[in-house]
């Protein structure tokens, strides 16, 4: 393989690994606990920011063209561990004044506004993270100790995201399978009934959504240390609906599914439509891809609301035992 | 005296009630759902909630299943005043309501949602689920066990793997009160339990209640369908425009005039 094509392809990789953890966590939100949160971008660049200004070092470094908070040279792995810390306070918070009282209809109309909110804030307020120009210059973790050529970090770096989804698979697999993520799922269904059988329903829909923002986080880190740069035009309202189109055609509900929607979404359709002629006036062509990624959910909502892989149905043997997976 | 288990002493100097509700009143806006209403469920009853439409009913089920914190008055469960207290809470003091409309977790198993509603699993905790299944998997076993007894009971045992959602309206209803004993109820708040049921299966439903009853499950159960009322509860409270008119021994409901003439013109 050619070095370019080595490059596209470890490029790939690493943007699958992100938007598949991004999925992951979008998944326990809404295709196992049903919360409406079309502010899951706004988690997902609170990760990238905490990780970028914990690595850039202090904002006032003589020769520094960038403002923003919080300046520090942390070592990897903190900046990845500080962003999940603050996706996790983030959806506390958001959290808090969304989930209690909230029917979930009006939760998604006040996730969609916070995620608006956010970005006009962070665009606004040029000290906070540079506004409109974002960030740049972010420094890759490890880059100095491995010394590599740059081919070969590319590879060390497709390894490391996916390790770190291997870790978040854990976490979200562990959840999934156990009575809580049973639990989860009956909120999911019916959240007056599980809250009459003694569930803390609020509680539940916190848990999922703190991990879920966690997990969100993370996957921003991920992706703006490899990236190098992040800016508000990177994550505007519009993105949560893709990652929302890659679960619900994968298949609520269902990991395995939030990878295929993620390889066909996020990454497969960008990609795909990189290498068309250019037709009409420039920008055409990103423009239809909204209207192409809209049809396609509406599609599905249609014809096959389950999705590729629908969620599984959950038996158990003649002793109890709950049946893996692969074992029907 | 709000409060005191004294109050729920009736007359004859029995034992408490296991349910007192005491001097409720709901507004909504201008309109009063319920004014003054108080009434006793003894321990180890059937007993109906009757009314016509607009009786307040479905207030009082709401209000005593914690839905609905009423404007003013009291509810005492096991002379503990447990007013205000959220559904979850009282689920766990042992107060656990069906729904008018089905209720069923219907992307569950009949098994599941079964499972859904046992009391105090390990697994069902963050650190508790990140310890894996060898943690979890044999309290989880006993409670499956524990699932398939009732299950067989209410014979719906080769349904287990169904999906809740696919059953009929009277499988839904019978997966409802399964899973309401899951939570080892003393006291079961039945709102009109038998609609849209097939008749046969309102028979057995109505039998299992009786069962039930006999091993000291206390039900307060709002029902439409007289002939179930005659056959299940005794005793009876009338309500009727927000207030209680009488509560009554089965046998004699119809002697009540005001009885009468509340359906009447109900």
């Amino acid at each position: 393989m050619s070095g370019a094509v080595q490059f596209y392809i470890s490029t790939l990789l690493v943007y699958l690994a992100v938007d598949v953890m991004a999925c992951w966590a979008l998944n326990l939100q809404f295709g196992v606990a049903g919360l409406m949160n079309f502010a899951f971008i706004i988690f997902q660049a609170a990760g990238a920011y905490t990780a970028a200004v914990l690595t850039l070092g202090s904002p006032d470094a003589s020769g520094n063209f960038q403002s923003y908070v919080f300046g520090s040279s942390m070592p990897f792995p903190l900046p990845l561990l500080a962003a999940a810390a603050v996706g996790a306070v983030l959806s506390l918070v958001v959290g808090l004044i969304t989930l209690r009282r909230l029917r979930s209809d009006y939760q998604a109309m006040v996730m969609l506004v916070v995620s608006i909110i956010a970005t006009t804030v962070v665009t606004n307020e040029i000290r906070l993270f540079n506004g409109p120009a974002g960030l740049s210059t972010i420094p890759q973790p490890l880059a100095d100790v491995l010394n590599l050529d740059p081919l070969d970090y590319q590879w060390f770096y497709v390894a490391m995201s996916v390790v770190i989804c291997a870790v978040v698979y854990f976490f979200v697999h562990r959840i999934t399978v156990s009575p809580l993520g049973r639990t989860l799922r009956a909120v999911r269904d019916n959240d007056a009934a599980a809250a009459a059988l003694g569930k803390d329903v609020t509680r539940m829909r916190m848990f999922a959504f703190v991990v879920g923002g966690a997990i969100a986080a993370v996957s921003g880190a991920v992706l703006v240390q490899f990236i190098g740069a992040w800016a508000p035009g990177g994550w505007l309202y519009p993105e949560t609906f893709v990652l929302l189109g890659a679960v619900i055609i994968g298949g609520r509900g269902n990991q395995l599914g939030s990878i295929v929607g993620a390889l066909l979404l996020p990454v497969g359709f960008a990609e795909a439509t990189r290498f068309l002629p250019p037709i009409g006036r420039p920008g055409l062509i990103d423009a239809l891809q909204w209207v192409a990624i809209g049809l396609l959910i509406l599609l599905f909502l249609w014809f096959r609301p389950q999705g590729i892989f629908p969620e599984r149905r959950r038996t158990f043997d003649g002793s109890g035992t709950p049946n893996r997976a692969w074992t029907r | 005296m709000i409060g005191s288990a004294l109050t729920a002493q009736n007359a004859a100097g029995q034992a408490p009630a296991l349910l007192s509700v005491r001097d409720v009143h709901q507004r909504f806006g201008g309109v009063s759902a319920c004014s003054g209403v108080s009434f006793d469920v003894q321990d180890g009853t059937i007993t109906g909630l009757i009314g016509p439409n607009g009786a307040g009913k479905s207030t009082m089920v709401s209000i005593i299943g914690g839905a609905l914190r009423p404007t003013s008055g009291s509810v005492l469960f096991e002379g503990h005043d447990v007013t205000g207290k959220l559904p979850h809470e009282l689920s766990r003091l042992g107060l656990t309501r069906t729904f008018q409309t089905s209720s069923e977790f219907s992307r569950l198993t009949v098994l599941e949602n079964l499972l859904v509603a046992a009391p105090s699993q390990v697994g069902e905790t963050f650190l508790g689920a990140l310890r894996g299944r060898r943690y979890w998997l044999a309290q989880e076993r006993a409670r499956v066990g524990q699932a398939r007894e009732l299950l067989s009971r209410f014979d719906m045992r080769d349904k287990e793997s169904d999906l809740a959602g696919d059953l009929s309206g009277g499988q839904k209803r019978l997966v409802e009160i399964m899973r309401a004993l899951m939570t080892k109820p003393k006291f079961l708040l039945l709102d009109e339990p038998m609609v849209g049921v097939h008749p046969d299966l309102a028979l057995r439903l109505a039998e299992h209640l009786e069962r039930l009853r006999d091993e000291g499950v206390t039900m307060l159960m709002v029902e439409h369908e007289m002939s179930i009322v005659e056959r299940l509860c005794d005793p009876v409270i009338v309500m009727a425009q927000g207030t209680v008119l009488v509560e009554t021994p089965m046998r004699q409901l119809r002697q009540h005039q005001a009885v009468v003439d509340a359906y009447l013109a109900g």
